[in-house]
């Protein structure tokens, strides 16, 4: 079995890396697909607080990498679903503990044995993140509608697009997006940020309160199946198993009485 | 684990081990933090350092020594392994170190293979890392008391006279072996003490005078190991580290990771004023906090607490005087 390996970038911090990566690792593994995270912000780790596993962490990546551990008592396997497992960041080290060939074997021993292994990369364009997409195959982007956030997510598509020997296939995810904000000019459309980056759209999540719930309780909010973000990123997991998938119509500019009895009588497709 | 330690004897004084480092970039921001976790903490003490495997030219030395120097540290001796580092070391005038460095002993926990078999249908492979294989729940302490759940003789309770003598010479010891360290602990040395006395504490291995006070509160990615019984004066917050060969007490909440007895002492314990950790290990064994459904209040108090080892496994009790 040879698995697919994708790391999860951005450049800017704070655009939803993380939640991304699991929520996008639920959604796979709810698809029936074996899916490993990995967490590669090393000194500054998340992604075990956002799956709910904090406390089941007890080796971790650099760990695996020293060979204090074995591969396969570092992976914590998730408390809702038996196909899904994480690799923690170690929190007491830096992004200097591991280099990029050890990446690239941990990745090749990783994807033997899982049919995904996402890479949650960390902010920045340094090491850790040289790190984090040495051994990946495809790539996802993901950045805000903010100016700032699609600056830096182009210089990030710059860097994959030097590395795309290895980096085969790049896309986009575009996070917290306000259909009303995008409504009143106040904020770029999936359009504006489109036109800007020129580059394949996987997916365009809205912005949701439940994410930040989901966040405090440990439970991805794909797992569950009444959320707008949820269902965005099931989309997006479906796509990436091939599936066509219509995007959800972020478009808000209708929204009257009259268009929402229409829509309920015609659901938007999402 | 941390590839970083604060190892201390009272007859060897402090070791700072960044021996673990794979770079010399790593070795510098771990020391820096490192000094910085406890900048009041160094004064008057004898600091040696372990360079262990790292390879340094002269001014990668100048550069940890310009660091240490900033803090208040001059190391008396320094370990460095590597030919080029010892030399550069010596170009500076630096003792180096004879013979081997303080060591903490390894990690004896026993985590299973999370994933035994990569077989392709996920369905089928039902064994790995499972809780009730590993994992021993860290219970609710609401419900469990020492004196209603454990009779007296399981836990090696010391006559009182003797708990006494034992408490007093503890307290008196750290004083009297490493009167620099424990500077300010002389009323926190008496409020730690009776603490210990309803449980074991006379039967562990680790010397009662190898006691480090730290009077900090550690932040997350911060780490503290120590060769013998480890106090905090102040807070382990989630993401920090703090391990010991013998008991950890925290003059604070205990909100990180603590692991005590590390090496295999099963006898060691753990208690703070509010024990809310991510996980406790005590020796070999291995206890995580509950799942929490929703957000974990860290204000919701319940006193101070004791964990230890009963039966393989860790509890957790309620401290109560007398």
């Amino acid at each position: 079995m040879s698995g697919r390996v994708i790391v999860i970038t951005s450049g800017k911090g704070g655009v939803g890396k993380t939640t991304a990566s699991a929520n996008i690792g639920v959604a796979l593994a709810n698809t029936g697909a074996s899916v490993c995270l990995v967490d590669m912000d090393i000194g500054l780790r998340n992604l075990d607080i956002l799956m709910g596993l904090e406390n089941r962490v007890v080796y971790n990546l650099v760990d695996v990498v020293e060979e204090r551990c074995k591969l396969r008592q570092a992976l914590v396997k998730d408390k809702r679903m038996p196909n899904l497992s994480l690799l923690p960041a170690a929190q007491t080290r830096d992004k200097t503990a591991v280099n990029s060939d050890q990446m690239k074997k941990l990745c090749l021993e990783l994807k033997a044995i899982f049919d995904f292994v996402l890479i949650d990369s960390p902010a920045g364009i340094e090491s850790g993140f040289q790190n984090a997409v040495a051994g990946a195959e495809e790539a996802i982007v993901i950045t805000t509608p903010e100016m700032s956030a699609v600056r830096d997510a182009d210089r990030i598509i710059g860097l994959l697009e030097a590395r795309k020997d290895e980096i085969t296939q790049y896309r986009l995810v575009l996070n917290r997006i306000r259909p009303k904000m995008v409504a009143n000019s106040d904020m770029m459309g999936v359009e504006d940020v489109l036109e800007i980056l020129s580059i394949q759209l996987l997916g365009a999540v809205p912005e949701d309160e439940d994410i930040i719930i989901s966040t405090n309780k440990g439970e991805p909010v794909s797992g569950t199946d009444n959320t707008k973000s949820g269902l965005a990123f099931r989309n997006i997991a479906r796509r990436l198993r091939g599936e066509e998938v219509p995007f959800m119509d972020m478009n808000a500019k209708n929204d009257t009485w009259v268009t929402r009895i229409a829509n309920f009588f015609n659901p938007v497709r999402v | 684990m941390s590839k970083i330690a604060i190892i201390s004897q009272p007859d060897q004084g402090v070791l700072i081990d960044v021996g673990g480092c794979a770079s010399m970039q790593e070795a510098v921001s771990h020391l820096s933090s490192t000094l910085q976790v406890s900048s009041q903490f160094w004064k008057g003490v004898n600091v040696a350092l372990n360079l262990g495997d790292l390879e340094l030219n002269s001014t990668q030395v100048a550069h940890i020594l310009a660091l240490a120097k900033g803090v208040g540290v001059y190391p008396y001796q320094v370990f460095a392994q590597r030919a080029i580092t010892r030399e550069a070391l010596s170009e500076h005038s630096v003792n180096l170190g004879v013979g081997k460095p303080m060591t903490l002993p390894a990690m004896t926990i026993k985590v299973p293979e999370n994933i035994e078999i990569p077989t392709e249908d996920w369905e089928e492979s039902e064994s790995g890392f499972e809780d009730q294989d590993v994992s021993i729940f860290y219970e609710s302490s609401e419900n469990i008391f020492i004196d209603e759940e454990v009779p007296a003789d399981d836990l090696n309770f010391a006559p009182p006279g003797v708990l006494a003598d034992q408490t007093a010479s503890t307290t008196e010891g750290a004083e009297n072996s490493a009167p620099s360290i424990t500077q300010a602990s002389n009323a926190l040395g008496a409020a730690t003490a009776p603490a210990a006395a309803p449980a074991k504490a006379t039967n562990t291995v680790v010397p009662a005078s190898n006691i480090m006070y730290l009077r900090q509160t550690l932040r997350s990615g911060q780490c503290v190991s120590h060769k013998g019984h480890l106090i905090v004066i102040g807070d382990v917050n989630p993401g920090a580290e703090v391990m010991a060969e013998g008991d950890i007490t925290v003059w604070g909440s205990l909100r990180g990771i603590a692991h005590a007895g590390v090496g295999g002492n099963n006898d060691c314990e753990i208690r703070a004023l509010r024990l809310q950790p991510i996980q406790i290990r005590i020796g070999d064994a291995f206890a995580r906090s509950p799942d929490r459904s929703n957000l974990v209040s860290y204000t919701a108090a319940i006193g101070p607490e004791t964990a230890r080892v009963v039966d393989g496994k860790i509890k957790v009790f309620r401290f109560s005087p007398g």
